[in-house]
């Protein structure tokens, strides 16, 4: 048979979507070990094993492969003996290898001066000032965005000078913002606010305009008041849509994160790399900025799990570790109603119809 | 083929659609000495969108349905039927007229009218139970436990007690029906209005929703409005059905139907049925409209390749 998956929208068995995530990071994987480890590939460089007579090469050094031609040229002339090297990449692009080794002798590896954090201590730093950046932003822009989307006039009164807001940059307040809050981490954290706000309430009341209206009309027509329509059915009703946007807005703040870093005292994740970078450990720089990545990817990967297990009536929805927890912590044997129930019974009996 | 044999020896004689058995007629005049419940009167709606002429989708409709009468309206598509329901609903303002429920001028939504929708409108989030226990919780004259309760006597008598803890998802759309009737039904509304709420189901589930709204409708004291575009399922339901003309949507025609009740499947060839659904096909699809029917002819098939 053959695979479905060339047909638009079809569905993935759990095997093949497994083996596509794989291959989403085996392949740019792959790639980077291509050009690190193939000789042939890119290596513009020489890496100087014997100097021979050349005058200025050194041993260990790296050398542009024109240049280390052009001299071994010329001492050729000379009747000298000739330099040997092997090829090479960038300083500033290292093996996979040596990028795995920083990532973990990073943790193990004291800065190399007291006053700079160990790479935990940066990683940990940069995760408080999203954290709160985030949460702040979120306290108040989703029930801004809820409530522009549900009441027009809220969103006239609000949306165009957001709309117009969100076009300044974020980093452009830094400036403003230490001399408000400072230099330490508040001006950081409102950065990632000012970045995140103005998104949030636009994305957030834009979803809650999809509802259904047919949904409000009925239960209009079951008598529900105007604040009912609001907690009962738009609330629960756009509540997966706005969780999806959440988690792409967070992937959002920690773009803004390095610039939030910058401001004031330089800190966190940021200033590890620079310093990294001062010193040229560009395998410490990948490791650093892979690790970003990776928390960002788990981060992701947790609140999508338990999106599936939050929302019970999805027809992705799953049992897993948290509804697991919520049933042991209410001592009860279930984590959500007993719901798959399967239709077929039913309908059969109403296809033998009176 | 034997039927075709003996319908061709005894053509059917059609009756007029106006003859009532004395039993039937001795119901309806018992039904009209039941008090009104819904009163409309000269309602018209437009409506009107900007760079467009106004649209009337009716043009000052009047009837009365009584305490459990079952008012079925039929009509072309396009002839105002579900806005029809909507006003009544109060779902939409008129643009004239008025409606009165129990004498009371209807004014914006309310649950003194459940609804029925074609689209299905179970809130996802929440059980088929949570579901029918919407209107009771929001209505806050309950507690949680005594709404339960009476949730669930209405899912038995829907026949969906199984399937109170499953999501709507997990249900087909028949069952979604029943559970939505399930729910309004659940307010204890006056009048429940039903806009093509099978118009999605396939023929024989709709033919069982059809027996089951019929059993329902005997044990609960209400007053139904129910939209169809199908002829056979007016006939089926309705003690009067209101036929409607379309652009602009007007009262034709407020029919009472002489099939005895109850209503059964079988007596879809009684000559009563036949002659209602006549009636109703010669005022929907009129004889001399159907040259309006013809397609111009563009032929995409070589000769001799006949179909017919
Ligand atoms: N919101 C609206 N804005 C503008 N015109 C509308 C609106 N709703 C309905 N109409 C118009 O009113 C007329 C009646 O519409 P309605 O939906 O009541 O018809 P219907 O009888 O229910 O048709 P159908 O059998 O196809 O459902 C139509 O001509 C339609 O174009
Ligand atoms: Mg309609």
């Amino acid at each position: 048979m053959r695979g479905s998956w060339t047909r638009p929208l079809a569905g993935l068995s759990p095997r093949a979507s497994a083996r596509f995530w794989a291959a989403s990071f085996l392949g740019p994987l792959g790639l980077w070990c291509a050009v690190s480890y193939l000789p042939f590939l890119w290596h513009p460089m020489m890496r100087v094993t014997d100097p021979g007579d050349s005058a200025w090469m050194t041993t260990g050094e790296l050398v542009d492969r024109a240049a280390f031609a052009t001299e071994n040229a010329e001492v050729a002339g000379r009747h000298g003996r000739i330099a040997a090297g092997r090829p090479a990449n960038p300083v500033f692009l290292p093996a996979p290898h040596e990028v795995a080794r920083a990532l973990v002798t990073g943790f193990t590896t004291p800065p190399a001066r007291p006053e700079e954090p160990w790479l935990h201590q940066a990683l940990w730093h940069s995760i408080q000032v999203i954290f709160w950046g985030f949460l702040l932003s979120s306290l108040v822009g989703v029930p801004l965005g809820i409530l522009c989307g549900a009441l027009p006039a809220m969103g006239r009164l609000t949306e165009p000078f957001i709309e117009f807001f969100r076009y300044l940059p974020a980093p452009a307040f830094g400036a403003l913002a230490v001399a408000v809050l400072g230099i330490e981490d508040a001006p950081k954290v409102s950065i990632i606010f000012i970045g995140t706000f103005f998104q949030q309430v636009l994305i957030v009341a834009n979803t809650t305009r999809r509802i259904d209206p047919a949904l409000l009309e009925a239960a209009e027509t079951l008598g529900a008041s105007r604040r009912a329509l609001v907690t009962k059915v738009v609330l629960p009703g756009i509540i997966t849509d706005v969780y999806t946007d959440m988690r792409v807005l967070l992937g959002w703040a920690w773009t803004y994160l390095i610039v939030a870093e910058l401001i004031g005292v330089s800190s966190g994740i940021t200033y590890f790399i620079n310093q990294q970078g001062k010193y040229r450990a560009y395998d410490r720089v990948f490791a650093s900025i892979i690790l970003i990545g990776l928390i960002g990817l788990l981060t992701d990967l947790v609140l999508a799990s338990l999106g599936r297990q939050l929302f019970p009536w999805m027809k992705t929805a799953k049992e897993g570790w948290f509804s697991r927890t919520i049933a042991k912590v209410r001592g009860r044997g279930r984590g959500r109603p007993d719901a798959p129930v399967v239709p077929g019974s039913e309908t059969a009996e109403e296809a033998a119809r009176a | 083929m034997s039927t075709e044999v003996t319908s061709m020896a005894a053509p059917l004689v059609v009756p007029s659609y106006l003859e009532q058995a004395p039993e039937v007629a001795a119901r309806f005049s018992r039904l009209k000495q039941r008090p009104v419940i819904l009163e409309v009167r000269d309602l018209s709606k437009s409506f009107t969108s900007p760079g467009r002429p106004p649209t009337v989708a009716l043009d000052r409709i009047s009837f009365q349905a009584h305490r459990r009468e079952l008012v079925c309206v039929i009509g072309p598509s396009g002839c105002g039927k579900s806005t029809l329901a909507r006003l009544v609903a109060g779902l939409e303002e008129p643009s004239g007229g008025e409606m009165l429920l129990d004498g009371k001028p209807i004014r914006g939504p309310g649950s003194d009218r459940g609804m029925v929708f074609q689209s299905y409108t179970l809130f996802p989030w929440l059980t088929v139970l949570k579901n029918v226990m919407f209107g009771l919780e929001v209505g806050g004259q309950m507690s949680h436990a005594e709404a339960e309760s009476e949730a669930r006597t209405w899912l038995e008598m829907v026949g969906l007690t199984k399937f109170a803890t499953a999501y709507p998802h997990q249900l087909s759309g028949g069952m979604k029906q029943r559970a939505a009737i399930a729910r309004a039904l659940a307010n204890r509304p006056r009048m429940l209005l039903m806009d093509e709420p099978f118009g999605a189901l396939d023929a024989q589930t709709r033919c069982q929703m059809q027996s089951y709204l019929l059993q329902i409708w005997r044990q609960v004291d209400i007053t139904i409005l129910f939209i169809t575009h199908d002829l056979d399922e007016a006939v089926y339901l309705a003690d009067r059905i209101l036929i409607l003309d379309a652009h602009p949507g007007r009262l034709r025609e407020l029919m009472e139907v002489a099939v005895p009740r109850p209503r059964s499947a079988d007596q879809f060839l009684s000559p009563a049925f036949v002659a209602a659904r006549h009636h109703l096909e010669e005022l929907i699809h009129p004889r001399a409209n159907q040259a309006a029917d013809k397609l111009p002819a563009f032929r995409m098939t070589v000769v001799g390749d006949e179909v017919e």
